[in-house]
């Protein structure tokens, strides 16, 4: 059979699952790394997935779980790509019970939304992207997402307390619970955070949610190196004080609002009473360069975690890496991925979590001096070299033609424990086929 | 290979001094805390990884089972052999292999006692932040695989939120290494995935835990009520007011006399119910939030509400909370402690329905618990000897923990499935999600490591389990 006659009978079999209206061919901005998708499928419910992928499972199709299309950009270029499931009709929240501080929310539920349905109620729901109005509650999960909150809540495996989601051959499976505390089981939300839809497509989850300080304020300190801005970050970790966020913001990092050129700047942010706020004044004393307040601090905040987006959007051809490293390796780390950008022909910036050192790098062509392939390849492999081991340099965003000539992922340990999980949940690798582990 | 043959080779593999096959010195380990029973085939001590998997591997060619256990104070007979296996025991792999002060790591051996690492760590201004109230005799191995909580999780989370890293022997024989000092690496969080998952997929045998420092100040409250009903109300709306203390604990009238006599702490013998509440942060902080609880508690319908003025009167209130289990010991020659977890506004009907529940069955039941994650502790107090009484027992158990379940709750929050709730495992999972964690399962552990736990027996026959597995492991004993 030629490949008309394969997608005209999936079209059909997809559409007796969805109806007419459900299966389309894919917009022509749903493209990754160069590679277009021919068809387009929306299920409204965990069975029309699982439906979805039984079928797909049986023709040994791959299928790209998708949400809002905002991280898009990790991963090997897909050796193939037959359809996109998006889970925008997989949306609204299930059920939110304020008293006892929990949501329950479908995957396809955009951040903003479930964001402004607990700030009615004083809460905070620390799952956190850039593009928070099109990201969706599936992506930030299966991307494990995470914004300057991480600082006090940790990354979204410490409060997503139940998950529900379809394997690769289209079992509805859940695990965990509603509530906050729970060991019946395994832990299979561990297992789907950070999996970047290769194990199941998430078709709900459940989370505990925060209380929102009554008030708070940012506190700003301006450092000239960033050896003295890791050396503040010490006295802050080492003082009682226990911030909300802990935010290392590097000179160049654009767009980051109110951000000075020159300086790293070191951002926390606290809650609590007037006499609360006093403490932080009091003890982080002369090294305090300003404090913002209400729209500027909010300002600031929503644009830390836009960062990456903004500078994709400055520069189609940035390269944008998470990293995370043992915090006392962040000094000597940054300063030689600094200078390595810097010798490669870059424009370096890094803003990220302080304290558990979790930071988004923006590589930046110069401007009118494109770098090479060859150029990207080199930065990149020095700043693996001048990362530690224990952690992950992970290219979060770079021109398709350099992906084929890099490892996106860095070298994974372990891989026949990872494979063993994947064929054990996606036995016939339909999920994300060839994008994530080697 | 017969057993005698297993035992010969043990003893080649890790000396004869320590492996125990006698009757009368395996009797020691048919027990875990729980009310469950099993006599072990041998006990054996290893001191290294590499002894561990060698034990796997033999165990496998023997085809005979293996079972961790760290200090036996588990409460769901996890580390209990059900077929006569061998049990493994860590009381020599026992050491602090380090502790990295600027990361805020400590990598630990399983058999180290949890509050060992605290002491140890203690000059820093640094501690392990789990806390079972075992803590003075459970091991981080035993923390590890039941995912373990305590009093101060509350704010500071259980176990998995403590473990950035894992060295473990899987259920094949392979040693592996996940995560590390970060816990964010490339690849999935299997250390995440290991951790809570009772000893079943694989033996952790080195350990990689946050350290976190300790607060700045420390307010510790008891409000003391007439009725239960005033106390859960209180816990209910702390919850609401956005206030997350470190611990929020609650002892019933039964309880705490009972508690009192043993230990007094100074709970009022009259009272109905007494809600412990501590707060930890900044100076500032903690007096704030003190005033609010106060004011909760009182408007809920508090007696009074003290605070301990100074260390020596903390550690008295808590002395009351720690002991409380060995106080309901006296009580009967028995009792069997429940885990059911609800929804914390749901706690003052559940307390409720735990007195019907006493009512039918004519079983008293003390309620101790870990009221600020809605982790009830209900105690049923009976005697073992009488069997009609155990009969009883059980199904008050059961029948408590599917109401917790009918609110949206769970059977366990902090003690683990094991063999005590495996057959209630279906009240929150049905066929295709038990089937999706049995090929995970089956993807790590063939069947040789701790069978018989966690899902329910007997385990059906299942085509697809063990397909990812290599042709010779695909085996089941
Ligand atoms: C008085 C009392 C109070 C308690 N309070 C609490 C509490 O507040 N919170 C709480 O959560 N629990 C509590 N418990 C339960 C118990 O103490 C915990 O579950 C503890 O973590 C068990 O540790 P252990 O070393 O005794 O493990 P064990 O009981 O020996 O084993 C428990 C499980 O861990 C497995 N295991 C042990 N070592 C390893 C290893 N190295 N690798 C893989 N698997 C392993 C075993 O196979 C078994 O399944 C309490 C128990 C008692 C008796």
């Amino acid at each position: 059979m030629n490949d008309q006659g394969v997608v005209s009978g999936l079209e059909a079999e997809l559409t007796g699952i969805l109806g007419n209206e459900h299966v389309m061919p894919c917009q022509s901005n749903l493209v990754i790394d160069g590679i277009h998708t021919q068809l387009c499928v929306e299920p409204a419910t965990a069975q029309e997935v699982a439906d979805v992928l039984r079928v797909a499972n049986d023709r040994k199709l791959t299928v790209i779980p998708a949400g809002g299309f905002t991280h898009q950009g990790y991963g090997n270029v897909p050796p193939r790509a037959d359809l996109v499931l998006r889970t925008t009709r997989l949306s609204g929240i299930v059920y939110y019970d304020a008293g006892d501080l929990t949501i329950g929310v479908r995957a396809g539920t955009r951040l903003a939304d479930v964001q402004n349905a607990v700030a009615e109620h004083r809460q905070v729901f620390a799952v956190e992207a850039a593009r928070a109005s099109r990201a969706t509650v599936g992506g930030a999960l299966a991307t494990a997402s995470h914004g300057p909150r991480k600082h006090s809540t940790g990354g979204v495996r410490e409060f997503c307390v139940g998950l529900e989601f379809v394997t690769g051959d289209g079992q509805i499976a859940k695990a965990g619970g509603r509530v906050v505390k729970n060991v019946a089981g395994y832990d299979l939300m561990k297992l789907l955070i950070g999996s970047h839809g290769t194990l199941g497509i998430i078709t709900s989850a459940n989370f505990r949610l925060m209380p929102a300080a009554r008030q708070t304020a940012t506190f700003m300190a301006e450092f000239r190196t960033i050896g003295e801005a890791v050396a503040f970050r010490e006295r802050v970790v080492k003082s009682p004080l226990s911030p909300i966020s802990l935010e290392l913001i590097s000179p160049f990092a654009e767009g980051v609002s109110g951000q000075s050129p020159k300086a790293w700047t070191v951002a926390i942010k606290a809650g609590g009473s007037d006499a609360v706020l006093a403490r932080y004044r009091g003890e982080l004393g002369e090294d305090l360069s300003r404090e913002l307040r209400d729209a500027n601090e909010a300002a600031l905040w929503s644009s830390v975690v836009e960062f990456p987006a903004t500078m994709l959007q400055l520069n189609q051809r940035a390269m944008l890496l998470d990293v995370h490293m043992p915090a006392a390796s962040l000094e000597p780390a940054l300063t030689e991925a600094e200078k390595a950008a810097t010798a490669h022909g870059f424009i370096f910036s890094a803003v990220g979590r302080a304290a558990v050192a979790s930071l988004t790098l923006a590589l930046s062509p110069l401007p009118g001096d494109p770098p090479s392939v060859t150029q990207y390849v080199n930065a990149l492999s020095a700043i693996r070299a001048a990362c530690p081991a224990d952690g992950a340099v992970i290219v979060r965003n770079c021109p398709s033609e350099v992906k084929k000539h890099i490892e996106p992922w860095g070298s994974a340990r372990e891989v026949e424990s990872m494979r063993r999980v994947k064929r054990t949940l996606d036995p016939n690798d339909v999920l994300n086929r060839g994008r994530f582990l080697p | 290979m017969s057993f005698d043959e297993v035992i010969t080779q043990l003893q080649g593999l890790l000396g004869a001094q320590h492996v125990l096959h006698r009757p009368e010195d395996l009797m020691l380990y048919e027990y875990d805390a729980s009310v469950d029973k099993g006599t072990p085939g041998a006990v054996v001590f290893p001191s290294t990884t590499e002894e561990v998997a060698a034990l796997v591997r033999l165990a496998h060619r023997a085809e005979v089972s293996v079972v961790p256990r760290g200090a036996g104070t588990g409460l769901s007979g996890g580390s209990i052999s059900r077929d006569r296996g061998i049990v493994i025991v860590f009381t020599r792999m026992n050491r602090i292999l380090e502790v990295d002060v600027a990361n805020r790591r400590a990598v630990v051996q399983p058999g180290v006692v949890n509050l060992d690492l605290s002491a140890a760590v203690a000059r820093y201004g640094l501690y392990f932040a789990p806390d079972p109230s075992s803590q003075k005799a459970c091991t981080i191995g035993g923390n590890v695989a039941e995912n373990s909580g305590g009093p101060h999780t509350l704010a500071q989370g259980v176990t998995v939120n403590h473990v950035t890293g894992i060295e473990v022997v899987l259920g094949t024989g392979e040693i592996a290494r996940f995560g590390g000092k970060c816990i964010d690496t490339c690849g999935y969080d299997v250390t995440g995935y290991f951790t809570g998952s009772e000893g079943t997929l694989g033996i952790v045998t080195e350990i990689t835990v946050k350290l976190v420092r300790k607060a700045e100040a420390v307010a510790t409250l008891l409000a003391i009520y007439n009725t239960v009903d005033e106390g859960a109300n209180s816990v209910v709306e702390i919850t609401a007011e956005g206030i997350t203390p470190t611990a929020l604990e609650m002892l019933d009238g039964l309880t705490l006399r009972t508690v009192e006599e043993a230990t007094h702490a100074g709970y009022p013998m009259d009272s109905g119910a007494v809600l412990l509440v501590e707060l930890e942060g900044l100076r500032e902080e903690v007096e704030e939030q003190a005033a609010l609880v106060r004011g909760v508690c009182m408007r809920n319908g508090a007696r009074e509400v003290r605070r301990a003025k100074d260390e020596t009167e903390r550690a008295l209130l808590w002395k009351g909370r720690k002991n409380a289990f060995a106080a309901i010991g006296r009580l009967a020659p028995s009792y069997y402690t429940q885990d059911g977890v609800v929804p914390r506004s749901k706690i003052p009907q559940t307390l409720r329905y735990i007195a019907e529940v006493s009512k039918k069955y004519g079983l008293t039941i003390a309620n101790i618990f870990h009221a600020g994650d809605g982790n009830m502790h209900p105690a049923i107090l009976f005697d073992l000897r009488d069997p009609d009484q155990l009969k009883r027992t059980v199904a008050a158990g059961a029948d408590i923990l599917a109401y917790c379940v009918s609110l949206g709750g769970s059977i366990t929050g902090e003690h683990g499935v094991g063999m005590e709730k495996n057959a209630l495992m279906p009240l929150l999972f049905n066929e295709t999600d038990l089937d999706v964690m049995h090929r995970l399962h089956d993807a790590f552990n063939p069947g040789v490591l701790n069978p018989q736990k966690v899902f329910p027996t007997p385990r059906s026959c299942r085509e697809t389990g063990s397909a990812s597995l290599p042709p010779e492991l695909r085996r089941r004993p």
